[in-house]
């Protein structure tokens, strides 16, 4: 019933932002290889502190909802709606995807996990970490398999 | 306690106890072995299961947003006191955000939920193993600034 963790904050983006997105970074990897290994670790190193969307939204959803509970206890015991108001989004973000500020964090850019993952691993193509692998194409399962955890965790 | 914003790769797992991911580590390896003699068609089905996979950010996502729904409502209708409850929630979930730690991620890690930065490590090694990777040409090989 739940949608699929991987497709869901996708299938909440209005199509366009994410074609945009997905030609922002096979315009990054194209540059990428382009410009050789040194751009290539460069490049590496910035995607792995990336901030994706997830980590965005459960930083302004908490900042959110502190700020109603600080409101309604000084100011209006009205504020004390915007706590139940942030939960109730992020349990829908969370189980289904949807998210009101997600088109305003999508337009901004803001990738997602797999996003990111895929920009990583054609980087780490790029820089010959499935080199091994490649060529151990066709001898013994085991062999491959070594091959290929060497490569993802390199 | 490392950086204050913590980079957002590893941030879960610099705060997850080392023999929960040695543990995640040796699962995803026995399967990537194990999925190394299996036809293709077991592989792209595997694949899709990954793609199902609540990771630890969803889950925590969940269970944050209840907890502060409970405690609203709580403190709506029974007693102003029971905002603490979605006060400490908010606050964990806000330290989760920047640093990698909130107090049911130990909980959720040990349960053997993944990041998704694991998940991924095995989407990828079982993406390789398929071939998708076998004719990749490196940047070196073709890029003038290469060695």
């Amino acid at each position: 019933m739940a949608i699929s963790t991987a497709a869901r904050v996708a299938a909440n983006t209005d199509p366009e932002v994410n074609e945009r997105i997905r030609r922002r970074t096979e315009q990054s990897v194209l540059y990428c290889a382009g410009a050789g290994p040194r751009a290539v670790a460069e490049r590496l190193a910035e995607v792995e502190r990336e901030w994706d969307v997830e980590r965005v939204i459960e930083t302004e959803a908490p900042l959110m909802a502190l700020s109603g509970i600080a409101l309604g206890a000084t100011v209006h015991r009205r504020f004390f709606a915007v706590p139940g108001v942030v939960a109730a989004m992020l349990f829908l973000h969370a189980v289904q995807g949807w998210y009101p500020l997600l088109p305003v964090f999508r337009r901004l850019g803001l990738r997602t996990r797999e996003e990111i993952h895929e920009e990583r691993y054609a980087l780490k193509a790029l820089r010959g970490d499935f080199a091994e692998a490649a060529a151990a194409r066709g001898a013994d399962a085991q062999k491959r398999a070594d091959a290929v955890l060497r490569a993802v965790r390199r | 306690m490392a950086e204050l914003i913590a980079p957002s790769t590893g941030r879960v797992e610099a705060h997850t106890a080392d023999a929960v991911n040695e543990r995640n580590r040796r699962d995803t390896e026995m399967r990537v072995r194990g999925y190394a003699t299996r036809p293709e068609a077991e592989l792209t089905r595997r694949l899709q299961e990954l793609d199902a996979e609540w990771d630890v950010e969803r889950c925590l996502q969940t269970g944050a947003s209840m907890l502060t729904l409970f405690g609203t409502a709580m403190g709506a209708t029974v007693s102003r006191k029971w905002f603490a409850l979605p006060t400490a929630v908010m606050g964990f979930f806000l330290q989760h955000g920047v640093q990698g730690w909130c107090p049911p991620i130990e909980v959720f890690r040990r349960l053997g939920v993944r990041t998704a930065d694991e998940i991924a490590e095995e989407r990828y090694a079982l993406k390789a193993l398929r071939g998708d990777f076998d004719d990749v040409e490196p940047a070196a090989a073709t890029a003038p600034g290469g060695q």
